[in-house]
């Protein structure tokens, strides 16, 4: 038997999750059978905003399988509110009620809830319910002017302003009046959302014997959940579990607890002993779940002759929809955006005044790269403009401001610490993959031969990963989401088992963690079994979100793996009589370094630790298991750079990508294939917002994109063969990584509307690039 | 409605509403979750199953109109002792899947490209594999996954997979 351990990080092992997925087996929320299981509907606002003169619920009530109807007012839901809290000066606190309560605030806004025998009843019994609105006037847009406001969001802000923070450093207007070139813009980013395959779910269960609430739910932060559950529902955090098993994708439309999860729970309480469930469909999942990106920018920059740039003033509208986002607030988009919006250029003078603004359209949340598609996009447009006004390469421009690795730490204008400082890294490898020369001589030649016109697009971004308990303290919330626990656990036959506090929504985290592990505490990958999304198994962990699993869990795993490995060496010491330096745990087996033949297996080690205490050396208790926590503090900087050749046809307007390259840094990576995939994902989903993705209201407050016919996220058809390579810094934490889950969505709005401009000699204020907007500004008219 | 549907060929006797759909008579009547369902208006391709062999949107077909007919679903693409389909391989390989929520659905569409087109080449595989939206991948996997299988079945008898 070969001995020898070999790493599993690193290498592309096969993930554990696969075998079930394929086969048509997994465990989703949508696919739980319970023995007397009802199922929800929910009645939805059809109008933006308006008071509810009343609600009958008589004739749905009389569809034969209905058993109850439920509206806000039900003493069961009618004390409680969801509330995101932030300690932020002027930041606005609002309520958000499981169900409406008075009023509705946008279309879409669930108003009751329907329990029947299925889904066809509930949604029988959920047309049955007549509601009589009482029309309030709606706002949609932002950065209209607050002055035409007849009826605020909520009569908390009179000005529907949430929050408003402004980020200064140094002196904006000197540096602007000093610099030669001072360039202005004026973007408005388009609002989109993540639309996981699997929408929303929840099943909710309740024994009132013991007072226990189990809720499935396909959340991306279950112990969160469980916490905010526990305040909401007045019950004790440990009579409640939440379950997120197999989660057909997240983003971060899942990393919110939503309205209608407290419903339910709240239902299953005031029925205990019946599970309820709820499946939403696609429409519901349009309307209701949360939304992103909605943007205005307005910007100046001032560059100095030779490229520096001196100094950037910003203005930004962020439309946070009808509710403050729980539990992250309706700073979850301003923030970040006025944060992160210098990106991977040093700067010293900056101010940015951010905003959060409600509105009567669906509430914004958070979506893989919380602001910065729009940010990045924003960034990279003043280069171009700067670029242009300078006579300069972009390229050369954005080289010239680059944070170098000389520079780390950098202390951002925004404060937040640069560790990484491999953003020139990044474009001297993606230049070289691309080819910049090549796509400039294709362009040339195409110019000259009258062909359709190419343009380079080009994105550079820092991404804030993993971010620790200094890092996660910018909005103030009541909590910090800096760390994760890891339980590593060697079971009696010398298995291991890992309970580990990440989520994963399709990124692969069991195959990670059982990785990390096996290596830290010398087992093989196939020797650990991992358990995740349980908060019965798991101690805690914040979930999926900020790409901070790998760093965070991946850190906890790391330690706990660590940890049991000390205790198997002492106790395997202790019994061979061989002092513990001198051994080594590699692929199960103890050895005495340099030694092949292994002293004890882990496996005998595991039987004495449980099963044979007569056995135990002086000093040892018997078990076998370590749980660690991992904060890294701060975080750690991802650096990503893509360049794009994208065909533009000004007859038709339509857009072709021709090549698309894109080169981060994850620091050290686990499983190379993985990675891969979550740049390549995210790229996919980025170049979904800046050409396709596009949720649209018409000025009275009804979504005018409310199915996949109107809501186009691009197919197979449209995502190009993408070209993926790497730089590699590790990280100063136990693993090395940099979270890699987001970085790809950062540059394609940047890249697409960088290359429109660079084919057609025009600027693009505004997205997404679609066919219609690529021939208008080539000059077609309607 | 009394109806009879051969699923992955075991043969079922269903009395189900007119209304409901072959992805609900699947799921929740014979407790064959694997299909899964993804927009319920016939564009995301999740439910994809193949209805006597041709590729259907489950959401968009009610029972009733399958009645007699043979259904594929994912369930019944391994072999019964586990092997997993050539497709199934080479998607675990490729990693043309990372929820699994899209998956069926690809598998089943790439199922019926491959008997009926052996060897596409890239160009046609996202061509046919246009009509199944995956959030996840971008694509890339799947492609690869498509193509490599294609490869590892030229190479076997066609009874082997079938």
């Amino acid at each position: 038997m070969n001995t020898d351990h070999v790493p599993a990080s690193g290498t592309p092992v096969r993930r554990k999750e696969d075998t079930r997925l394929l086969t048509g087996r997994g465990r989703y929320v949508s696919d739980l059978v319970l023995p007397r299981m009802r199922h929800v509907a929910f009645v939805r606002s059809p109008v933006a905003h308006a008071r509810l003169a009343g609600i009958d619920t008589t004739e749905a009530l009389a569809v034969d399988g209905v058993h109850a109807v439920v509206t806000g007012e039900h003493p069961a839901l009618a004390s409680v509110a969801l509330r995101a809290q932030s300690a932020l000066p002027g930041y606005v606190e609002t309520d958000q009620p499981p169900l409406a309560r008075g009023k509705v605030r946008f279309a879409g806004e669930a108003v009751a809830a329907v329990v029947a025998d299925d889904r066809y009843l509930a949604e029988d019994g959920a047309e049955a319910v007549v509601v009589d609105y009482d029309p309030l006037g709606p706002t949609v847009c932002a950065w209209a002017d607050p002055a035409g406001i007849t009826d605020p969001v909520h009569d908390e802000a009179p000005d529907n302003l949430l929050l408003s923070r402004t980020f200064r450093a140094g002196d904006v207007e000197a540096a602007l009046a000093a610099a030669d070139v001072v360039v202005d813009r004026e973007l408005t980013t388009n609002r989109h959302s993540g639309n996981p395959i699997e929408c929303r779910a929840g099943v909710a269960r309740y024994e009132a014997a013991d007072r226990r609430l189990t809720f499935w739910s396909g959340t991306q932060v279950p112990h969160l959940v469980r916490t905010q559950l526990a305040e909401l529902l007045d019950l004790p955090e440990g009579n409640i579990r939440v379950v997120a098993p197999d989660v057909g994708g997240g983003f971060g439309v899942k990393a919110v607890l939503y309205p209608e999860d407290v419903a339910l729970c709240l239902m299953a309480i005031a029925m205990p002993g019946i599970p309820l469930k709820w499946v939403e469909d696609r429409v519901e999942h349009l309307l209701a779940a949360t939304h992103a990106r909605d943007h205005r920018y307005v910007l100046r920059a001032g560059f100095a002759a030779d490229g520096a740039l001196l100094a950037v003033r910003a203005d930004v509208w962020c439309n946070t929809g009808a509710y403050s986002v729980y539990p992250w607030t309706a700073g979850i988009e301003p923030l970040m955006a006025g944060g992160l919006l210098t990106g991977p250029y040093k700067l010293t003078d900056y101010e940015c005044t951010v905003r959060g603004v409600a509105t009567n359209t669906s509430p914004s949340g958070p979506y893989r790269g919380v602001a910065r598609p729009a940010t990045v996009f924003a960034m990279e447009a003043l280069l171009d403009s700067g670029a242009r006004a300078l006579g300069m390469d972009p390229i050369a421009l954005r080289r010239r401001n680059l944070i170098l690795p000389a520079d780390v730490p950098y202390r951002m204008p925004s404060r937040l610490v640069d560790d990484s400082g491999a953003y020139e890294a990044c474009l001297d490898r993606a230049v070289e993959v691309f080819d910049v020369r090549r796509w400039r001589a294709e362009q040339i030649r195409r110019r000259d031969a009258g062909e359709r016109p190419i343009g380079i697009g080009v994105a550079l971004y820092n991404e804030l990963t993993g971010l620790g308990r200094a890092a996660s303290a910018g909005p103030r919330m009541p909590f910090r989401t800096g760390h994760d626990a890891c339980t590593v656990r060697v079971n009696p036959d010398g298995g291991v088992t890992v309970f580990s506090g990440v989520t994963s929504q399709g990124q692969g985290l069991e195959t990670t963690m059982a990785q990390v592990v096996a290596d830290a505490l010398g087992v093989a990958y196939d020797a650990v079994d991992v358990r995740i999304g349980d908060t019965d198994e798991s101690l805690w962990g914040f979930g999926a979100f900020s790409s901070r699993q790998a760093v965070i869990g991946g850190g906890a795993a790391h330690l706990a793996g660590g940890h049991v490995r000390d205790k198997v060496l002492a106790l395997a010491g202790a019994l061979k009589e061989v002092d513990v330096a001198d051994l080594d745990l590699r692929a199960g087996q103890v050895h005495v370094r340099g030694q092949e033949k292994p002293i004890i297996s882990l496996a005998e080690v595991a039987r004495v630790a449980y099963l044979q205490s007569d056995r135990l050396p002086e000093g040892f208790g018997p078990g076998l298991e370590g749980t660690e926590f991992y904060d890294p503090i701060r975080g750690a900087f991802a650096a990503g750079a893509q360049l794009a050749a994208i065909e533009f046809d000004p007859t038709t307007g339509a857009v072709r990508i021709l090549d698309w390259v894109c080169v981060e840094d994850a620091g050290r990576i686990v499983h190379p294939v993985i990675v891969d995939g979550q740049i390549a994902g995210s790229i996919a989903q980025g170049i979904g917002g800046a050409m396709y993705e596009h949720l649209v209201y018409d000025e009275a407050g009804n979504l005018s994109t409310g199915t996949l016919l109107d809501y186009l996220m691009p197919t197979s058809g449209e995502i190009p063969e993408l070209r993926l390579d790497h730089v590699s810094t590790p990280a100063a934490n136990p693993t090395g990584v940099r979270g890699v889950g987001e970085g790809g969505t950062l540059g394609p709005a940047a890249v697409v509307a960088g290359a429109l401009g660079d084919a057609l000699g025009v600027e693009l204020d505004d997205l997404p690039v679609t066919p219609a907007r690529v021939w208008e500004l080539a000059g077609g008219r309607p | 409605m009394r109806i009879t549907l051969t699923v992955n060929g075991d043969r079922h006797r269903l009395d189900v509403e007119p209304r409901r759909t072959l992805a609900d008579a699947l799921r929740e009547d014979l407790g064959l979750t694997g299909t899964h369902l993804g927009c319920e208006h016939g564009v995301c391709g999740a439910c994809t199953v193949l209805l006597d062999g041709e590729p259907v949107r489950a959401c968009l077909l009610f029972a009733v109109q399958a009645d007699g007919c043979g259904v594929d679903t994912v369930e019944g693409l391994a072999t019964p002792d586990g092997t997993l389909h050539p497709l199934q391989e080479a998607f675990s390989v490729c990693h043309g899947l990372q929820c699994g929520a899209c998956t069926p659905g690809m598998l089943m569409t790439a199922a019926h490209l491959l008997a009926v087109e052996p060897s596409p080449d890239r160009e046609r595989i996202r061509a046919e594999m246009a009509g199944n939206l995956c959030r996840c991948t971008g694509y890339v996997g799947i492609v690869d996954a498509v193509a490599s299988a294609a490869g590892v079945m030229a190479w076997r008898p066609r009874e082997d997979h079938d």
